[in-house]
């Protein structure tokens, strides 16, 4: 143990940091004192290291697999939407109201929450977690992310785990025309010669470097499975920047996959290419609400109709900066029975003009259902406070007769721009006099029964955010009425420069003697807001002393 | 499918060459003990599957040479694992004393939140005891780590270590998940934390009178 002396020659003495190092010989100052391994001692270390690559493996193929499991649970979710289940698309029933998850804040049907085990407080007695939140708990639990604050390296598995079918074989079916039977990862040819008209296929590969921290012997996995086709037309070149970093074609690396929960989902490849495409199909007019294109494909052996959005254009902005964060619901009509075989494609964030490129697969449809169903596609504004309904087409299933069926839609909002379900209408008015704005509660429609009579007793809280005078207001208490009518007005004093930073939220509850309010509704108005929202929020600003009056749904999330 | 299990957890030894890392270890896994001296090359792991409260967690754990010569590669493994084991002979003083250097080292190399225990080796060999348990304690309660006395050769407190290590970082895993809540905002916060409570339990519990 000398090792004092024959360090300090190397180490400044009055580095206190150096000579602690120099102490435990594990910097710089150590190396040099040391002999080198011999081979033998090379040799063991190097079996100890590949005995632990190989379980390394081991663990990164099982990590795949919890990976591919919340995948698959992602994808067949239905999505956020008002009043109906995040997971299953069951609508809210009396008998089994729907819960809020306490992590995401969407609303989920009992079936589809767990009960969280009460913890620490005994006073917040009912805490639940959709499934899809516990899930993304417990792999990041089991993956060791929770340490390592990110997802180590993994492999996804070769089959989905999650599906009837794997991906590949559904491309192969899909590709039943006759054309080219590629698979997605292996075709490297930037597309055969097609029409004029025929979007070019423009390649751009890419992968997920994983950070490992988890071992020092690192070896990258290459996740061929991402590998995304975008497509262009030809002279437009519309290339989707998301939250996807894309780089042209540069090895199978990418870097950052980050982003929220719906864009985590690994995106479908293996996009059929139309090469038989004979003719373009017929253009419809623009309804101004932009178009769609979609393609129809139903397979006899399996029979499952596939339905590939491939994009939209001109889509309406919903939010501040014109823009819309746009993605498509499908579902079949009619329905059969209560069963909701509602599907939804990943969100395409900032853009009006989404490249979904995404196939979904309805099972179960007989050769008969083609005649006489149809399928809806609505396109929605993803937006954490409700979604907002941007246009929608139907298409008769007859359609994809012809192989492959390519169909151009012009959208439409049919359900008119009043909203229907539970709403509110409310006036909006900023008084330059009294330097405050003024809100109307009018009236309340179609409000959700929450009393064993069959009626709430309904009234309004709302409060502006951020307010420095913290004004809180409270409308009366409707008895017995699902349609109340309110027309009561509150004042918040605030400079309208103030007011494109403020949220107005609107809380309506249905008042209770001896137990907890139930409640009914939310709405948020504010610049931050999209759509209807959005728009009658500015236009309170921009025309002040003038009466804004404006239905608005409510959603049932007790979002903030 | 080959068996599989819920967690995998990495552990570490770490500690002056020939306290009995190697010992220890050989101990848990292959429940033995080999009274010859090898002095392990570089690193070295080994794997058991434990039971935790239901779950099935495997242990990979790896050991490491105590010798200088190979301290670059030892500290290579630091940062993956997600609990360290900081081993002494209380048999030898010197041992003992650079547990605070063996500490340091953690803290220049290892993950921040890394769970950390204290090991005395070789208590059964009381006659030529140099570090008493009370030190050993001391010490522990200085880094606030959790402290135990073992024996690779009597088997004495070894599962119990390993066990309590494990069971600390699963208890570490609970915790953080359910600290990884979104906080509620300010501003309206507490009103949701209110209206939260306010959900009734389902209709059965409703009260009539309205």
């Amino acid at each position: 143990m000398n090792h004092q002396s024959k360090g300090n020659k190397y180490v400044c003495p009055n580095d206190r940091q150096l000579s602690l190092r120099a102490k435990l010989r594990t910097g710089w100052s150590a190396a040099r004192s040391e002999p080198p391994l011999t081979p033998s001692e090379r040799d063991a270390i190097a079996a100890v290291v590949k005995r632990a690559e190989k379980l390394e493996e081991v663990e990164a193929k099982r990590i795949g697999r919890l990976v591919a499991r919340l995948e698959g649970m992602r994808r067949s979710a239905q999505g956020p939407a008002p009043r109906t289940c995040l997971l299953c698309g069951e609508t809210a029933r009396l008998l089994a109201p729907l819960r809020t998850c306490a992590i995401c804040r969407n609303s989920a049907c009992p079936k589809c929450v767990i009960d969280t085990p009460p913890h620490r407080s005994p006073l917040s007695r009912e805490q639940y977690m959709c499934n899809l939140c516990a899930e993304t708990r417990e792999m990041w639990k089991k993956s060791g992310a929770w340490f390592f604050k990110s997802l180590p390296k993994y492999v996804l598995p070769e089959r989905r785990t999650t599906g009837r079918y794997t991906d590949s074989e559904l491309s192969r079916t899909l590709q039943d025309g006759g054309n080219s039977s590629n698979e997605g990862k292996t075709d490297s040819e930037p597309g055969s010669p097609l029409s004029i008209h025929a979007p070019t296929f423009s390649r751009q590969a890419s992968s997920i470097e994983r950070r490992s921290i988890s071992s020092p012997h690192d070896t990258h996995y290459e996740w061929s499975e991402t590998d995304i086709l975008s497509h262009g037309f030809s002279g437009l070149s519309l290339h989707r920047t998301d939250s996807l970093n894309q780089r042209p074609l540069a090895g199978l690396k990418r870097t950052g996959s980050k982003g929220s929960a719906y864009s985590l989902r690994s995106i479908r490849k293996d996009m059929p290419k139309p090469n038989n495409q004979i003719e373009r199909p017929p253009t419809i007019p623009d309804a101004g609400f932009g178009t769609l294109e979609i393609k129809l494909a139903y397979d006899n052996a399996t029979s499952s109709l596939a339905v590939t959005v491939l994009r939209a254009r001109g889509l309406i902005g919903m939010d501040m900066t014109g823009l819309s964060d746009p993605f498509c619901r499908l579902e079949v009509l009619p329905r059969e029975g209560t069963y909701s075989n509602r599907l939804r494609t990943k969100t395409v964030h900032k853009t009006k003009n989404p490249e979904f490129n995404e196939t979904v697969h309805f099972f179960g449809i007989t050769e008969s259902d083609l005649t006489v169903k149809s399928i809806e596609i609505v396109l929605f504004d993803d937006d954490k406070y409700g979604c907002d309904e941007m246009g929608s087409a139907t298409v008769a299933l007859r359609e994809c007769a012809k192989s492959p069926a390519q169909l151009r839609l012009a959208l439409s909002v049919s359900s008119g721009s009043e909203p229907t379900g539970p709403r509110i209408l409310l006036a909006l008015c900023y008084n330059t006099k009294k330097r405050a704005l003024v809100v109307i509660v009018c009236r309340g429609a179609e409000l959700p029964p929450r009393d064993s009579n069959g009626y709430s007793d309904p009234f309004v809280k709302l409060h502006l955010d951020p307010d420095p005078y913290h004004k809180k207001h409270k409308t009366s208490i409707k008895w017995r009425n699902l349609n109340p009518v309110w027309n009561e007005e509150f004042c918040f004093e605030t400079r309208p420069t103030e007011l494109s930073r403020q949220n107005l939220t609107l809380t309506v509850w249905d008042k209770d003697y001896g137990k907890p309010n139930d409640f009914l509704g939310s709405l948020i108005l504010g610049a931050t807001s999209k759509g209807r929202r959005l728009k009658h929020w500015m236009d309170c600003i921009k025309f002040p002393d003038h009466r804004h009056e404006q239905w608005h749904s409510l959603t049932d999330t007790q979002h903030l | 499918m080959a068996k599989t299990y819920d967690y995998l957890l990495k552990l570490l030894l770490i500690g002056d060459s020939g306290v009995g890392k190697t010992s220890i270890l050989f101990r848990f896994s292959e429940d033995a003990f080999n009274i010859s001296f090898i002095s392990t090359i570089g690193i070295d792991f080994k794997i058991r599957t434990i039971d935790l409260d239901g779950k099935k967690v495997k242990l990979q754990i790896w050991d490491t040479a105590g010798q200088e010569r190979f301290r670059t590669i030892t500290t290579a493994y630091y940062r993956g694992s997600m609990g360290i084991m900081l081993v002494y002979d209380v048999t030898n003083e010197k041992s003992f004393e650079n547990i605070k250097n063996w500490i340091r080292n953690i803290e220049e190399n290892a993950s921040a939140d890394v769970e950390k225990m204290i090991l005395g080796n070789k208590c059964d060999l009381d006659s030529k005891r140099q570090v008493s348990k009370e030190r050993g304690e001391q010490l522990a309660i200085e880094y606030q780590i959790k402290f135990v006395e073992t024996s690779a050769k009597d088997s004495l407190n070894v599962e119990y270590a390993f066990f309590t290590l494990a069971r600390d970082i699963k208890a570490k895993m609970e915790k953080k998940q359910e600290a990884s809540n979104p906080a509620p905002r300010s501003g309206a916060h507490q009103l949701r934390a209110n209206e939260q409570q306010r959900k009734p339990t389902s209709w059965l519990s409703r009260c009539s009178l309205l």
